[in-house]
Formats: C-alpha cells, structure tokens, sequence
C-alpha cells in the first residue's frame, strides 16, 4: 500500500517573550547564570527545578520586583526593560503570586476591580464591575456560586481562581502562576488546571511555575528545566517521561538526557533530510 | 416520568451545545440546560446565584426552576444567604447513586448519577501523557468523594462505579489485554483495587467500547441491530455493539482497529507490531508533523488551525480519515453493521474527517442492496465514554444493592 508523506509543516512563529542570557547574583549568590527561556502565544511553559533552582527569582525578574543584572528581555519582538511592576503590568506581564494577595474582607467583584474600579458619575459602577466580573468568570468556566461573598468564604481553588481572573483583568498577553496548585485539594486543583487550559485557548502565554511534576505534564506544552541557575534541559511534553525530567531535575544524569534530546533531535532532523 | 426527563435533559445538553437559532422553545431549552448545567457544576446554588452563574435573569431562573420543580427535576428548600431569605435549588434523585469514570489518554471526566440516569454532579481533569493508576486512582476516589460532599451523599450511597480505559481489557482477569498499550496500568485489577477504595462494585470496560454502548442507548445508534463505534483520538479504537450488548471477543481485545496493519515497514507501534493504524493516524503521529510548530501541541490546536481553513491541518485531518475508512471498510465486511458512530476528540472536524472516511468506505467495503453503512458524527460528543461508563454502572446495580437501599 502506498500513500503520500504529509509534508512537514516548518512555521517560525513569533514569540511572545524572549530570554537571553538572563543572569542575576545577590552578593555572592549567583542565582541565575545565562539562562534563556522562550514563551509563544497560546502555549504553556512550565518552569521546573528543585529549591534554589532559581524559578522564583526568574519570575520576579519578569513581574519587575527586580531587574536582571545581565542579558535582555524581548517582548513581542522588542527589547525592553522591566524595571517595576508597573512596567510589568503596562508591557502585558501579569503574576499571580503563591500567597495571591487578595483582601479576605472584600468580595469577589471588589477584589477583581481592586485598583482599577469602574467609575460612573461621582461613585463607582457596581453594576458594570459585576457583570463583567461574571462574564470573565463564566468564560473561564470558573466555580464560583457567588461573586458578592467575602473571599474568606471562598475554597482554596477558588481563591487561586479569583486571583487568575484578576490578573487577566488587564488584558495581559502572558500569565505566569506562581505554584498555582500547592496547597490544594484533588477538586480544586481540578479546577486550577482547567482554568491553565482555558487561559492557553485564550491565546495568552502562559509560565507555570510548579513542584508537582504530574500536574506539569498534564497542561504544559513545553517543560523548562532550571538546576543551580542554569538551565538544564528543555522538554516538548509529548516527547518527555517524568522519570527523564526528575532527571534533569536533580541532575542524576547530568547532561544524558539533554545530550540524548538533541541526540534525537539530530536524527530526526537527518529522517527529515531523507524525506524531502 | 424521571426517565422522561433524564432523556429530555440530556436532548437539552446536545441542543445547547449545537443550539438551532430561532424559536423560543429551543430558546427554553437552551436556559433550562444552562440552569441544569450550573447545577451539576456546584451541587447546589440559590436561586439568585443561579441567575449570577448563567447569565440568566432572576425572573427567567425563577419560573424554569418552579417548572422544573413541578415536573420533579429540580428540589427547592428554604435557606438563607447573608441573612436574608433564599430558595435553595438541588436537582433532585432518587435514592441510590452511581458515578461513572472516563480515564482517557490525556483527561479523566467524573460524573455521578442516581440510578435513573439523572447526571448531579461531573467534574473533569487533564491528565499527564502515560498517567498512571495508584496516583489516579487516587485522584478520581478524592475527586468523587467531594463531588459526593456537594450533593449532600456519601460513599455508602454509592451502588456501583462504571469505569472507561483507553485500552482493551481481558475479560477473563480483569486487567489490561495487551501489555505496551498502557503502560501505567499494566497488570493492576483496577476494578478490584477501586472496590477496595470505595466500598461499592467496580466495573471496568474500554473507552470505545463504553462510548458504543452510550452512543447505541441514548446517541446516534439508537435503534440500530448492529453499530460500530469508531473512537478517534489519542489511539483508534471501535467499540462494537451488536443486539444492544457489547461485542467484547474471547478476551476483550475485539475492536482495536488501531492496530491493524496499514503498512508493513512502518513505525514501531507501542503494541509491538509495526506500521499499525494507530502509528499513522493517532494523536501522536498526526502532530509529530507539525514538529517545528509552537502552536499545535494539541488534538484541539488541530481542530481549530483546520477550522480556520488551514490547508494543511485539513489535508492532515483528511489523510487520517481515509485510512480510518481503510480500516473501517474490512471492519465493515467482517461484521457488517448498519452504522458507523465516530466519536474522540477528532470527530470533532466533521466532515473534514468524515468525508475522506467515506469516500476509502466506498471503494473498499462490499456493498449490499441499500449500499453501504453510512458514518454519522456521534451525538453525545466528549461525553460519549462518560455516559456509557453510567450505563454500565446502572446495568451492574444488582439486587443485592438495591435490597440495601431499602434496607436504608
């Protein structure tokens, strides 16, 4: 039986964010060393590493708590500069911290809109805030019954949801979730991991940050690893087991496994060659 | 009557995802599913919460409750909300529940329902690529036992658990019938290590085959002798139901028209053999072309690059569903069904699969008196294996069971 090859579709699209040679030290700390990291739209980027990798300090970096000491950041194709969050938020980053800052005492709609409030004559417009507080909640399919309860009421998914949404209040381009799903239950990082899914079709970049190296592989596109401030191996999902990303991780098989992607890299490239 | 309206409510949840324009009784239906939906989504919601959750006014949400509440799909009760009066609205069941759970290659759906086939709660996870059973497992116990919370039931109430995987099982033993197909589950006797979970009877059927038996009981093979249901999506398999009852074989693997031999020096396929159907058409080798491609990680980025008229995602999707229709058409004279049902994540392209399926349908397959078996896009969509794995778990609730809940 014969049938004809599909032709491999080679498309350079554009990337949303771009790392080069990101390096930062704090006195005699050398956190992070030279490390790169692409992010494209529509796509989910999980950053991986164990304590002290440096993944916390590279999202600080992007949410303009402090700048890099070398290399450059472009963002949709131009270099910039983040020197604070307020640059941060006006370039279309947003962060959603682990602790996820919101205030226990006001509901949902005030925490969404905290800041940047809907006004209409001398008072604020509750009405407007609410209904589009259901719309972006409805459209991220969220499980929230009630957006006039205090966020104390809320489960601990709901909280991370409630966070999410107002991040995206902003209409930022890319998210990254700080450890969206520590601290939670089965349901509720259920319903975190959905939200993942549901950011990524809105077409927005997304960095997730995690320990939980399942969760990671069930809604990353692409898989970053940081060890000791490096980077040590970059993964497509559908191409990595966790057994090779624990690996890469801690470092048991140093550079086999980076050695062995591009290994595989190389052959497919070669299978391509022969193709055309 | 709560038949009835089990089925009525599961024709809403079709119109409202394929929702005919015009009338304002598809209009109702349409709110009246967005108000069941919203239901089975948080257990239970007043009514002023309803109306936050769907959108709908308070005045359109109070009269479909009081309707619904009529015909015995809804409950209402008196509570308060911030200390002000409030209707509290549950979709009511009758005593006795069943759950029922979809592990497919890359997402688990749970939903539970009393034994009259009333959905009251679902809820859904991605999955890992090569998920494995004891972390799931788990997951799917802890998922049920607070989705069980939210309806005010507990794992006694629990009669029987239906449960869908994406391999064939042996019906002799109980445990995965090819070794490679699913690695993470290999050799485990997942209905006997959930039973012991759970407490209740567990019973495990492959995903295509579930998804056939929804599809023949409440779908697009309603009514038909003998049907094929063609599962495409992670891998390809059919599910094969003749007489109303599944067609499993001596050992369960009947129906894995994915590893049927396309090509002899082909790949290697993870069941062994080489140039299977699977190794050409599944979700792994059909984005395995488009490598150098960021945004196409997904079965769904597919869809949507084919759906925005991308023509090579379209011609992709088409070069799969004619050799699906190869593979079809011997099915097709082995054991001549009256319809194929295609169901998985890429059906979901329609006639851009379907099409090419039919016309390799055509030229192979022996034609009879009325022609061929025609290829229909399955009516209960992503549910498909969810709603068999139910079926399954009803059929199961054995006398035993129901003398226990009189017992009650």
């Amino acid at each position: 039986m014969t049938y004809l090859p599909v032709p491999t579709v080679v498309r350079t699209a554009e990337q949303l964010l771009s790392l080069r040679g990101i390096s930062k030290r704090f006195g005699a700390v050398h956190v992070l060393n030279a490390v790169d990291l692409d992010v494209y739209p529509g796509e989910v980027v999980a950053i991986v590493g164990d304590n002290g990798a440096g993944k916390s300090t590279l999202v600080k970096i992007l949410a303009g708590v402090h700048p890099q000491d070398e290399g450059t950041i472009a963002f949709s194709g131009g270099i910039t500069a983040i020197a604070s969050p307020t640059d941060a938020r006006d370039l279309g980053i947003a962060t959603v911290f682990q602790d996820l800052a919101l205030c226990d005492n006001l509901d949902v709609v005030s925490n969404l809109w905290l800041g940047r409030e809907l006004r209409k004559g001398g008072g604020l417009d509750e009405v407007e805030m609410e209904q589009r507080s259901w719309t972006l909640l409805r459209e991220l399919s969220a499980r929230i019954p009630s957006v006039r309860v205090p966020v104390a009421s809320l489960s601990g998914g709901q909280r991370q949801t409630v966070a999410i949404a107002r991040s995206l209040i902003g209409d930022p381009s890319v998210v990254i979730l700080d450890e969206p799903t520590a601290a939670l239950g089965v349901a509720q990082t259920a319903e975190v991991l959905n939200l993942i899914e549901r950011l990524r079709e809105r077409g927005l970049g997304v960095i997730l940050v995690s320990h939980n190296i399942a969760d990671v592989q069930a809604v990353a596109d692409r898989i970053v690893v940081l060890r000791l401030g490096r980077n040590n191996g970059e993964f497509r999902v559908a191409d990595v087991t966790s057994e090779m990303i624990i690996a890469a991780i801690t470092g048991a098989s140093d550079n086999s496994v980076t050695r062995r992607a591009s290994k595989d890299a190389e052959v497919v490239q070669l299978r391509r060659d022969a193709r055309s | 009557m709560r038949g009835a309206a089990a089925l009525r409510e599961y024709r809403g949840l079709v119109q409202s995802r394929n929702p005919t324009p015009g009338s304002q009784t598809s209009l109702r239906e349409a709110n009246r599913a967005r108000i069941l939906d919203a239901l089975k989504r948080h257990g239970h919601l007043t009514q002023v919460e309803l109306a936050g959750s769907t959108g709908l006014s308070p005045a359109t949400v109070s009269n479909i409750v009081k309707e619904l509440a009529a015909s015995g799909v809804l409950n209402t009760s008196v509570t308060s909300r911030s200390g002000r009066r409030a209707t509290e609205v549950t979709l009511a069941r009758t005593l006795g529940l069943v759950a029922g759970l979809h592990f497919s290659a890359r997402h688990l759906r749970v939903a539970i329902s009393d034994i009259s086939r009333t959905v009251v709660a679902e809820h859904h996870v991605p999955l890992a690529l090569d998920h494995r059973h004891d972390r799931e497992l788990d997951r799917a116990t802890l998922l049920l036992s607070d989705m069980l919370e939210s309806v005010d039931a507990t794992f006694s109430e629990l009669l029987a658990v239906g449960i869908a995987l994406p391999a064939p099982l042996d019906i002799r033993t109980g445990m995965i019938a090819t070794p490679g197909l699913l690695r993470g589950w290999q050799g485990v006797d997942v209905a006997e290590v959930m039973a012991n979970r759970i407490g209740a009877q567990v019973f495990v059927d492959n995903e295509a085959n579930l998804g056939g038996l929804a599809e023949a009981r409440f779908g697009a093979a309603r009514g038909t002798r003998g049907a094929a249901y063609l599962r495409i999506g992670h891998g390809v398999s059919a599910g094969l139901v003749i007489n109303g009852a599944i067609y499993h074989g001596v050992t369960g693997k009947a129906g894995q028209i994915g590893h049927v031999t396309i090509d002899e020096n082909g790949p290697i396929c993870r069941c062994g053999s080489r140039g299977c159907l699977d190794t050409l058409v599944g979700a792994p080798a059909l984005l395995e072309l488009f490598r150098d491609d960021p945004g196409m990680q997904r079965i769904r980025d597919l869809l949507l690059r084919a759906d925005s008229g991308d023509s090579s995602a379209r011609r992709v999707i088409a070069d799969a569903g004619r050799h699906i229709g190869i593979a079809a058409a011997s099915l097709s004279n082995l054991i001549d069904p009256e319809l194929f049902v295609v169901g998985g994540e890429l059906a979901q392209a329609g006639e851009i699969l379907l099409a090419p399926m039919r016309h390799a349908l055509d030229r192979s397959a022996l034609a009879g008196s009325d022609g061929i078996p025609d290829i229909v896009q399955g009516e209960l969509g992503d549910r498909a294996e969810l709603l068999g794995s139910l079926a399954l778990a009803i059929e199961n609730v054995g006398l035993e069971a129901e003398l226990r809940t009189f017992a009650r």
